[in-house]
């Protein structure tokens, strides 16, 4: 076992291989904020890349509702429990156990394994809200009863599970881009990462008789234009770009702006000890228990700076820059209203205004003797 | 992480070269044995051999406890041919199929170069192993095809796949090949992912992590279960270029494991001899 520097726990940990960064790390960011579950991003991954026989039930990007969803069934609330329960101190590093750690001797790492059934319920928990919604009730602030949409992807982690539990050294992360693949001709299919993903994003395959997980559409990376699953988003909740770690953080660069420099985003599950590569900007209505526990000890901070959006004008302009083009942003800027995303050259590929002229309309509409819905 | 005792750790240094009690030894009979099913009379002056086998030790991850105790071997050769009829026992059968289901396999292990055998554990670098690895799967495979979908879960209900249209007739250009683009581990010629035509694949690998399926297999293989035992007999030549070469009238060596499909083993989890067992081929 090698000891790795895990900057999500800010110490190190234990790791079947050396620490090995690739040169660039494929990373998104959600907006949890404005994630709607349309679904049109699953469907972008599925007629893209699972269509195919054994392919059916796959969900290489799914979305899931917190807090009663969960697709494979309960699969974080089975992770969680098979590590135990594990104290975070605010301001201190992590010093719990992370899936490595927690492994009995016999294993890589602590996992449990899901059955076939537990796949082919993916719109469990679909909208279910926490907590009863009693007739007559109407929102509040803070919300009392709350929940939200978790969009994920295979999170391309530093420190993969998935690549340390195969036996045959089928999976491998490139260098490139630190995107994890599963080699399709060396797979013979044990399945020993699907048992030990803890984000169940490896699967499967019956038909071929090989396992399976999402590819980072790296075909289109390699090109220059983001994974299909973010290209297509109608809410615009996503931007993939390459991250950082905290010490070669890049200002202009958007994921590092977003990660980094600002807080914003935060990785999920982090004391799982993966070092996952997706990060999430945090509901800011859901309950700050949960979220901690999903998102770690920075939560209340994120939040209280999301809210504060408008004193900064370059953190806004970034969002805004979110879906704004298919095409990899490398760097950003923005100058006097505008929004600006760059290629890899330094190419401008597309500028967007900060905020869209805004009108205002009476509820009443005299003209038509009729009233404005207000349905935002 | 694997955490191992300084004394477990010079046993297992120990067992890995050194060479078991048992002896197991293939008389000479007159029949031909390159057929996967072979006539019960054979086996009968074949001495059976118990062979001892313990959860594999050395490669994560490992079985907590040794599901299979032991393997019951008789061996007989015909001159061209050497067969083995391998029992244990198991509880129920597994062929494997759906999705978290495994297979019930036994293997088999010769070392290819002349001389002390290497490490028993799947061999070592420039140390190569040839095995003889006999799957359940794939002698469903072998006798009713590959699974499909609707054999897997028939009450499924997939819409459409790409390129399959059931109302299209004859598509102009739209060959098996395009269709099978959408099934990774086919194009990329993994033997996983096509139909098995034998019951035995012919493998080598030096050290674990390393086994790679040989094209041009040669072994055949048939199991029968009944009543919580497997009974099953592989089929080898006894000369394979490149691969083991066993003669009679020279001792060779040998090695098994065993995987219980239903207790979810596959791969590095499975019951294994701990030292190589002196196969001695008869002359007559």
């Amino acid at each position: 076992m090698a000891k790795v520097k895990n900057w999500h726990l800010n110490r190190e940990m234990e790791y079947p291989y050396e620490e090995n960064r690739p040169k660039r790390q494929w990373a998104i960011v959600f907006d949890l904020n404005k994630c709607i579950a349309c679904q049109t991003c699953s469907v972008a991954c599925k007629t893209t890349w699972t269509s195919g026989k054994g392919q059916e039930y796959m969900f290489w990007n799914n979305v899931e509702t917190k807090p009663y969803g969960s697709y494979p069934l309960a699969w974080d609330v089975r992770v969680l429990e098979k590590l135990g329960h594990q104290q975070w101190e605010r301001h201190e590093p992590y010093h719990g156990k992370t899936i490595f750690e927690a492994a009995e001797p016999n294993e890589r790492v602590a996992h449990f394994h899901p059955t076939d059934e537990d796949w082919m319920y993916p719109n469990n928990g679909e909208d279910d809200c926490a907590g009863n919604v009693p007739a007559g009730d109407h929102i509040s602030l803070p919300h009392d009863k709350w929940f939200f949409y978790l969009p994920r992807t295979c999170a391309h982690c530093t420190y993969p599970a998935c690549l340390a539990s195969c036996p045959r050294k089928a999976i491998y992360k490139r260098e490139e881009d630190g995107i994890v693949l599963i080699d399709q001709s060396r797979c013979k299919g044990y399945g020993e990462c699907v048992r030990a993903c803890p984000y169940k994003k490896s699967m499967y395959n019956p038909y071929t008789r090989v396992s399976e997980k999402c590819v980072g559409c790296y075909p289109a990376v390699e090109q220059g234009y983001q994974p299909m699953c973010v290209q297509n988003c109608i809410g615009k909740i996503r931007i993939m770009g390459f991250i950082n770690p905290p010490w070669k953080a890049r200002e202009d660069n958007p994921v590092d702006y977003l990660v980094h420099k600002k807080g914003l985003a935060l990785p999920y599950y982090p004391q799982l000890g993966l070092e996952p590569n997706i990060y999430y900007i945090p509901p800011v209505h859901a309950n700050r228990e949960y979220l901690e526990q999903m998102f770690g000890p920075h939560v209340d901070e994120s939040i209280n700076r999301y809210k504060k959006l408008r004193e900064d004008p370059i953190a806004q302009g970034l969002l805004v820059l979110m879906g704004s083009t298919d095409r990899i942003i490398h760097t950003f800027k923005v100058n006097n209203g505008v929004a600006s995303g760059y290629d890899e050259k330094g190419d401008e590929i597309v500028s967007v205004p900060v905020t869209e002229p805004i009108m205002e309309r009476a509820p009443y509409d005299q003209k038509y003797g009729t009233v404005r819905n207000n349905t935002p | 992480m694997f955490r191992i005792s300084t004394s477990l750790a010079v046993l297992l240094a120990l067992c890995s070269s050194t060479v078991s009690a048992s002896e197991i030894k293939a008389t000479k009979v007159s029949a031909d044995l390159s057929k996967p099913a072979v006539d019960e009379s054979v086996w009968k002056n074949a001495k059976e051999e118990t062979i001892s086998l313990m959860a594999q030790p050395m490669a994560l991850p490992r079985p907590k406890t040794t599901t299979t105790q032991s393997v019951r071997v008789q061996a007989v050769h015909d001159g061209q041919w050497i067969a083995f009829r391998l029992k244990w026992h198991a509880d129920a059968k597994a062929e494997a199929g759906k999705i978290g289901q495994f297979s019930d396999a036994v293997a088999m292990q010769f070392p290819v170069k002349e001389g002390p055998p290497p490490p028993v554990f799947m061999g070592a670098k420039d140390s190569p192993v040839h095995i003889f690895h006999w799957r359940a799967q794939y002698q469903k495979d072998h006798e009713k095809g590959k699974p499909g979908m609707r054999d897997l879960y028939p009450n499924m209900n997939p819409d459409m796949y790409p390129m399959e249209f059931s109302d299209a007739g004859h598509v102009e250009g739209l060959t098996e090949e395009k269709r099978e683009v959408y099934s990774p581990g086919k194009v990329s010629g993994n033997p996983q992912s096509y139909e098995k035509s034998s019951a035995v694949d012919e493998i080598v690998a030096e050290g674990f992590g390393s086994s790679s399926v040989i094209q041009n297999r040669m072994a055949v293989g048939f199991g029968n279960w009944k009543n919580g035992e497997w009974s099953v007999v592989i089929s080898r030549p006894l000369k394979r270029e490149n691969g083991s070469t066993l003669e009679p009238g020279k001792n060779g060596y040998v090695a098994f494991a065993v995987w219980q499909g239903a207790k979810q083993e596959v791969g590095s989890r499975k019951s294994v001899t701990m030292s190589w067992v002196p196969l001695q081929v008869n002359a007559q």
